[in-house]
């Protein structure tokens, strides 16, 4: 007990980062490229220390160029090499949005297996932090409608690093979600296992048991979902939280077996409703566990709209505590 | 060229010309770029015949008359070399290598049976019929497989040259584009990321004059393509696209450069567009094209350029200059007896093989999406 104590708690960021640098290490066909990211360390300092100990041969301060970064990141896929490509803020994905979803997720397809593309695609996303519309953005749905790449999303400094050494061991494409509100939240640091460790992409954690209602959820609304848990409590109402940390491949048995317990669900995430990865949970259960239901299964995601500045926009706008809460006494009133 | 940017213009074919990198070949290789030309040429015409009998499916982007920057570019390669030809470029994933032997299974380049399963659409294809026409290649033999996104596979070509130097490796790799893809964000994103680390990355500029129906005017602020290449501070080179020995030059001095770690360059071949953008569009380009400017632009085949300048070296004479006249023919004209008999006989063993090959089984467009 004493000598665990003794062990220093890390936070997310590290987390990554000593993912980042052990799989540099261990894979000398390994290349990283991102903006500001060799030098500097990268805007949030993910990659620091990584160009002075592997190189600038390993590690690229590339151009304000997106689609140049996934395409070169392709082209050396192609050759051999495994490639970290970062997005300073996962909102300026778009810009390289082409040479993602019709490059390099197609590639294995197109070519009928003969190449596969072991890239990480990874970058801080989120809302929560008064980043406005350009470095607030949720945008998974658009890589989870591209079929060829896997998306995760860690809520845990474990899961951060697990999931990036799978992922940065995967064949094939992975896009890496990383919260940057929960970069250096001293809250949830924990201690790391001294030993080389991976999270299995596709498999969901169960972050608290309960009977009365599942609610599904990823990335930093786990929080928010874990707080609304303790408030429902007050009510009798004993919610069990999923955090799915794979969306593709998704882990559909957890979230069917979870129901088969609660009888009722609510799915919970921050990015927009119109077609967001929120619905298509509800429509894989309507599928799979339609039979378990008692109740209509509920989202609360952010409106339809972009992510505003001031705070009272923003909060306005995204999942809330509250907000969660009150869908999760609403399927249990049902 | 001594430093970037370096700039020449058209090349005068003169005998009084200086060393240049055509003179190193023997006159078995000028004979073998005739042939290549030939090859190139009947590969098309055969394809326009079929398409009109309704035997093929998807779109015939037709190389015509663009063949000298085919083979004048691949000719001067490695094997070891890579290359991402586009939708016109049809031959180059047969004529890549061609020097190690047209039937020599171990070359670096498709067989002519993979191209035509390809073009037939049948399991025989090297992408199994997956994507369509040119969107197929080969890591193994160092062709990069392209989208239909134009410009695309430049920052991919970077990326693969950028490995293989890390690998230890001399490659260069060449792009092909059109002169309408240089107007793409991801062509200058691409170029600019290969200048900054000097990158062994060639990019072929075929300029037909006609982007489908825009013409180069409205696509490009500048009368040469070639002088983008002066923003990244690399050679923009412009080459005769009808000449398949000027054509070479250009393209060996960038190799050249290239190999010797100076980094990039554009290599412009102006050329004309024989037909329309793709076949279904040969009516319609009737219409928007000028009758006298596409006179004008095939004016020059490439097939008779070449033979011309065989026979002032020497290499071909008159009468076995005139034993094939595939040249100055519409692909309806053109007959099997217009092209060398080994031209006709290596096309029909890609055909047969085509027909032969069965579609690809119907599971099998489930499949691949992830690698296991």
């Amino acid at each position: 007990m004493a000598a665990t104590q003794e062990k220093t708690k890390k936070n997310y960021l590290t987390a990554i980062r000593e993912a980042l640098d052990e799989e540099m290490e261990r894979n000398p066909d390994m290349i990283c490229l991102g903006e500001d990211i060799g030098l500097l360390g990268g805007a949030f300092g993910v990659t620091e220390g990584l160009m002075s100990k592997f190189g600038t041969h390993r590690v690229y301060d590339m151009p304000i160029s997106e689609a140049a970064i996934v395409g070169v990141g392709v082209g050396a896929c192609l050759n051999g090499k495994t490639v970290m490509a970062e997005m300073q803020f996962i909102d300026f994905i778009s810009c390289g949005f082409d040479q993602i979803v019709n490059n390099l997720a197609t590639y294995h397809y197109r070519t009928a297996g003969e190449v596969a593309m072991p890239m990480v695609i990874r970058g801080p996303a989120g809302g929560y932090g008064g980043g406005a519309l350009y470095h607030s953005q949720m945008n998974e749905a658009w890589f989870a409608h591209s079929p060829g790449i896997k998306v995760v999303c860690p809520s845990t400094p474990f899961d951060a690093k697990g999931l990036m050494k799978a992922a940065l061991r995967d064949k094939n494409p992975v896009l890496y979600f990383e919260l940057k509100q929960l970069y250096r939240w001293s809250a949830i640091d924990e201690v790391l296992p001294d030993e080389d460790y991976e999270v299995p992409i596709g498999k969901a954690a169960i972050r608290r048991e309960g009977r009365d209602v599942t609610i599904i959820t990823y990335g930093q609304n786990v929080y928010h979902c874990l707080d609304a848990a303790k408030k429902l409590e007050e009510d009798n109402i004993d919610a069990e939280v999923i955090d799915l940390r794979s969306l593709v491949p998704l882990d559909e048995a957890a979230i069917v077996q979870s129901l088969q317990k609660t009888s009722r669900a609510i799915v919970v995430n921050e990015a927009p409703r119109t077609c967001g990865f929120a619905g298509e949970i509800v429509a894989r259960i309507s599928e799979t566990a339609f039979q378990y239901l008692d109740a209509p299964v509920l989202r609360v995601t952010r409106m339809d709209t972009p992510v505003p500045w001031a705070h009272s926009l923003e909060r306005y706008v995204l999942p809330s505590v509250e907000k969660i809460a009150e869908a999760a006494r609403s399927v249990c009133r049902f | 060229m001594s430093s970037p940017p370096t700039k020449t213009t058209k090349n005068k074919t003169t005998k009084t010309a200086p060393s240049r990198p055509r003179d190193h070949l023997s006159p078995e290789d000028h004979l073998e770029i005739l042939k290549q030309l030939y090859l190139a040429r009947y590969f098309d015409v055969r394809l326009i015949k079929e398409k009109r009998r309704g035997r093929l499916t998807g779109t015939l982007y037709s190389s015509h008359n663009q063949e000298a920057i085919l083979v004048g570019t691949l000719f001067p390669l490695k094997p070891s070399d890579w290359i991402s030809p586009i939708h016109r470029d049809m031959p180059a994933f047969f004529l890549k290598d061609m020097r190690s032997g047209w039937e020599n299974p171990d070359r670096m380049g498709m067989s002519i049976e993979e191209v035509c399963a390809q073009v037939w659409c049948k399991v025989g294809s090297p992408g199994r019929a997956r994507d369509n026409w040119s969107h197929i290649g080969s890591r193994a033999k160092h062709i990069i497989h392209s989208t239909s996104m134009l410009a695309g596979t430049i920052p991919v070509a970077a990326g693969v040259v950028l490995a293989d130097r890390l690998n230890g490796g001399d490659a260069v790799v060449l792009t092909y584009n059109g002169e309408g893809s240089t107007a793409q964000g991801v062509f200058h994103e691409a170029i600019n990321f290969a200048a900054v680390h000097k990158l062994p990355v060639i990019t072929i500029v075929e300029n037909n004059q006609w982007a489908f129906g825009t013409p180069l005017e409205l696509g490009c602020p500048t009368p040469d393509v070639a002088t983008r290449a002066d923003g990244y501070g690399i050679p923009g080179l412009i080459a005769d696209g009808q000449d398949v020995f000027d054509v070479y030059d250009k393209v060996m001095e960038a190799i050249e450069w290239a190999r010797a770690g100076k980094g990039p360059s554009i290599i412009e071949c102006k050329t004309f567009r024989a037909y329309g953008h793709g076949d279904h569009d040969d009516d319609r380009a009737a219409k928007y094209r000028p009758q006298d400017e596409v006179e004008k632009g095939r004016s020059r085949d490439p097939i008779a350029v070449c033979k011309r300048y065989l026979v002032e070296r020497g290499y071909l004479s008159n009468a076995d200059a005139l034993a094939f006249a595939a040249e100055n023919k519409g692909a309806q004209e053109a007959k099997d007896d217009d092209f060398p008999p080994d031209v006709v006989a290596y096309m029909k063993k890609g055909v047969d093989y085509a027909i032969a090959s069965p579609s690809p089984p119907a599971e099998e467009g489930g499949m691949w999406v992830f690698s296991d």
